[in-house]
């Protein structure tokens, strides 16, 4: 977990910025309020508006950092096949895991896609305008390679009887330890907790 | 003329693919790189459009650096055609894609179509030009990938293993292609595993093992046997004529023609 | 044994025939090579023996399909799948890219089939010493070379412990080096008693595998016979197919008023 602090901040920062900077500049110009801060235009921004967007804003932030932790700290495979230990069907276990994978693949064919087109003249390194044009021939072969892709993996998959009904007995485990066990049951008290003091008002209202 | 000197190219990931080559490519040869998966062969050609760029070492194209040339301006001197056709082709009529390489280089108008026209006639699909690609089967989408290269008349054309997946009578076809941009005078570069196919198609075979270039020459000298051993040691095995004629006493001949001349010249 | 008796197929969404009364037989331990014109229909017979064709990709297929003298007709895939598997050329999309080593990604399909965890890992254990890639098993399967990779696709269809094996162009992408050592490995399965249906351009390779032959032309079967006749046929170049250098070089020397067996002796 610790190694990965770097990493989640910089992802958390990457998903939030997008959507922060219009919700922020929405809140603090358009919120209704009576102390105004500064005029641009027509627009006011006011204290309540800084005050709301703040809030937005916190609670993208933890939106973000507890998505990105999840997918840094969770090894895809174990977490899917746990999850068909516990119940889920092997088929939409295999999907989950293969989709997780997918992404890196794609990367790889692209870059080569990305070459052949470059060998043939795309300019990839000039003006922003070049290379949004010198999206178009690489977008094709990219979706169609990896739809062969797809088919010809589906046809190897069902040779070795992947649609066949029935649970199956997996050779995999996540190792769990009860410290781990613990921490999770506290982590769902908290949660529990936190909702309730929400629910009745005994925390001062917190962003 | 290509020169390479001193080239040395290690990936992100620390593989050494290549360790120091030095190679001169006159203007109008007909080169064929062979070696085992690994050795380097594709990372080299990717040098010389561009493509990749040295970690040390230079390539000089017609006396100049390249190291400054953005891909795109090279790929006017150096054609690239990639050993998986489906990894590039985009367009949803065969014209179309071919016109992609000669319309980036500039070419328009009545000087476009002739280009176009003309790499369709050489790899056969002049009847094909308004179908989808993807209706041709693969050994013909291989060949208008070839053709979309073609087009962009390239003084050096270098083909990425172009006979792999090809039956027959593509095979053959890319050998007449080879033929016709020699007699036209462009350098002619290719990556191939297939022994009969660079014996019989290329005058100068480089063979390469573990980023270096371990031998350089003829057909006839690069297979004699005296080689055998460095050749086995980047799994590559010499054509069989050249076996045969070893076994005769005749000397380790490359291409069945030169092979059957020996034997009837020694009766 | 494998019977195909008088297939004719046409995919999904087509008005023609890609297959025409298509017939042939496939026998315990014996390797047949298939060959041909691309798009002659090579990859259409695979998929059709291996009941693929219809049962994953739908189409129309007349005719009859018999495993060890059961019908095929209307099985689901995994069923075909304990019977007859078939691999194709690409060693990258026949890995699952779920397995973190090929020990995992060969005992996949037993896994898949419900067996019990000690036969999984007895089966998985054998395909793995039947190829001889015992010390590939830690390995991450994406990370393999090609020759590698399809050694394991090989493998993972092994561990199903199938009767029949048919494969399509298994050594296309691959360098002479996984060349070889894809067509030892088949020659240790035919030993083991499978029947196995080759199709190959690189006629060199089935000119030393194979004991019997089929050329495909049109859809259709046009020569079938023993390797070696098959591959001397004359015909073989009209039919879109190159013959092994073996052929060639006899037949040019035989022009030249060579008696080639003692040339070549």
């Amino acid at each position: 977990m610790a190694g990965v602090l770097r990493r989640l901040a910089r992802i958390s920062f990457l998903l939030t910025l997008p959507v922060g900077i219009s919700v922020v500049l929405v809140s603090v110009f358009t919120r209704a309020g009576t102390t105004v801060l500064l005029t641009v235009g027509p627009f006011d921004a006011t204290a309540e508006g800084v005050n709301f967007a703040g809030q937005i804003l916190v609670r993208l932030i933890a939106i973000s950092l507890a998505i990105g932790l999840f997918g840094l700290t969770t090894d895809p495979r174990s977490f899917v096949f746990d999850l068909e230990r516990r119940g889920l069907s092997p088929r939409f276990a295999f999907v989950a895991a293969a989709t997780l994978e997918a992404v890196p693949a794609m990367v790889v064919r692209a870059g080569v896609i990305q070459s052949a087109q470059r060998a043939r003249g795309l300019d990839t390194e000039g003006s922003i305008a070049a290379r949004l044009r010198g999206v178009m021939p690489l977008v094709g072969p990219v979706i169609l390679s990896s739809l062969t892709e797809v088919e010809e993996r589906t046809l190897a998959l069902e040779v070795r009887a992947f649609g066949r009904p029935g649970e199956r007995h997996l050779l995999w485990f996540s190792p769990d330890s009860s410290g781990q066990r613990a921490i999770r049951w506290a982590m769902v008290l908290a949660f529990l907790a936190l909702v309730a003091t929400r629910a009745t008002g005994t925390f001062p209202a917190l962003p | 003329m290509i020169e390479i000197r001193g080239l040395v190219h290690v990936f992100p990931e620390g593989t050494r693919a290549l360790d120091g080559v030095d190679l001169t490519i006159g203007d109008g040869e007909r080169i064929a790189i062979i070696g085992q998966n690994g050795s380097g062969k594709s990372t080299l050609v990717r040098h010389f459009n561009g493509l990749l760029r040295p970690t040390e070492g230079r390539v000089l194209l017609d006396g100049g650096d390249t190291a400054n040339t953005k891909v795109a301006r090279l790929a006017a001197r150096i054609g690239l055609a990639f050993q998986d056709p489906d990894r590039q082709i985009f367009a949803g009529r065969v014209r179309r894609e071919v016109e992609f390489g000669p319309r980036n280089l500039g070419l328009r108008g009545q000087a476009l179509e002739r280009a176009v026209d003309e790499a369709l006639a050489a790899v056969g699909l002049a009847d094909q030009a308004n179908a989808n690609p993807y209706d041709l089967g693969y050994s013909r989408r291989k060949l208008l990938a070839l053709a979309s290269i073609l087009a962009m008349r390239t003084p050096v054309v270098v083909l990425d293993e172009p006979t792999t997946g090809q039956d027959a009578r593509g095979v053959r076809r890319v050998q007449a292609i080879v033929e016709s941009l020699h007699e036209a005078g462009r350098t002619v570069i290719a990556v191939s595993h297939d022994m009969r196919f660079v014996a019989e198609t290329f005058a100068r075979v480089i063979v390469m093992r573990t980023g270096t270039v371990v031998l350089d020459g003829s057909p006839a000298e690069v297979f004699a046997e005296s080689n055998w051993e460095a050749l086995a040691s980047t799994y590559v095995e010499p054509p069989l004529p050249a076996r045969v004629g070893a076994r005769l006493g005749l000397g380790a001949i490359p291409t069945e023609s030169g092979l059957v001349e020996a034997i009837a010249a020694r009766r | 044994m494998l019977e195909l008796r008088g297939a004719s197929y046409r995919y999904a969404g087509y008005a023609k025939d890609v297959l025409h009364d298509v017939t042939f037989t496939l026998a315990d331990g014996e390797i047949v090579g298939l060959v041909g014109a691309n798009e002659s229909g090579k990859s259409t017979i695979c998929l059709v023996a291996s009941g693929l064709a219809p049962a994953s990709i739908g189409g129309a297929l007349t005719g009859t399909l018999t495993v060890d003298g059961e019908p095929m007709a209307g099985r689901a895939t995994h069923e075909l799948a304990s019977r007859v598997v078939v691999g194709f050329q690409n060693p990258t999309t026949q890995l699952s890219g779920v397995a973190a080593t090929v020990f995992e990604e060969v005992a996949l399909g037993p896994m898949n089939l419900g067996l019990p965890v000690a036969e999984t890992l007895a089966r998985t254990r054998e395909a793995l010493a039947t190829l001889r890639i015992e010390h590939l098993a830690e390995r991450a399967p994406m990370k393999l070379s090609g020759g590698q990779g399809q050694l394991v696709a090989i493998a993972s269809l092994l561990a199903m412990r199938p009767r029949h094996i048919v494969l399509d162009e298994p050594t296309a992408q691959l360098d002479p080096e996984g060349t070889r050592l894809v067509g030892e490995a088949l020659r240790v399965l035919a030993a083991t008693g499978t029947a196995l249906l080759v199709a190959e351009h690189k006629t060199d390779l089935l000119d030393g595998l194979c004991d019997r032959v089929l050329v495909v032309d049109g859809g259709r079967i046009v020569a079938e016979g023993p390797a070696a006749t098959v591959l001397a046929d004359e015909r073989l170049l009209d039919w879109g197919v190159e013959p092994p250098a073996r052929v060639r070089l006899d037949r040019a020397l035989r022009a030249r008023g060579f008696e080639p067996s003692a040339a070549l002796s």
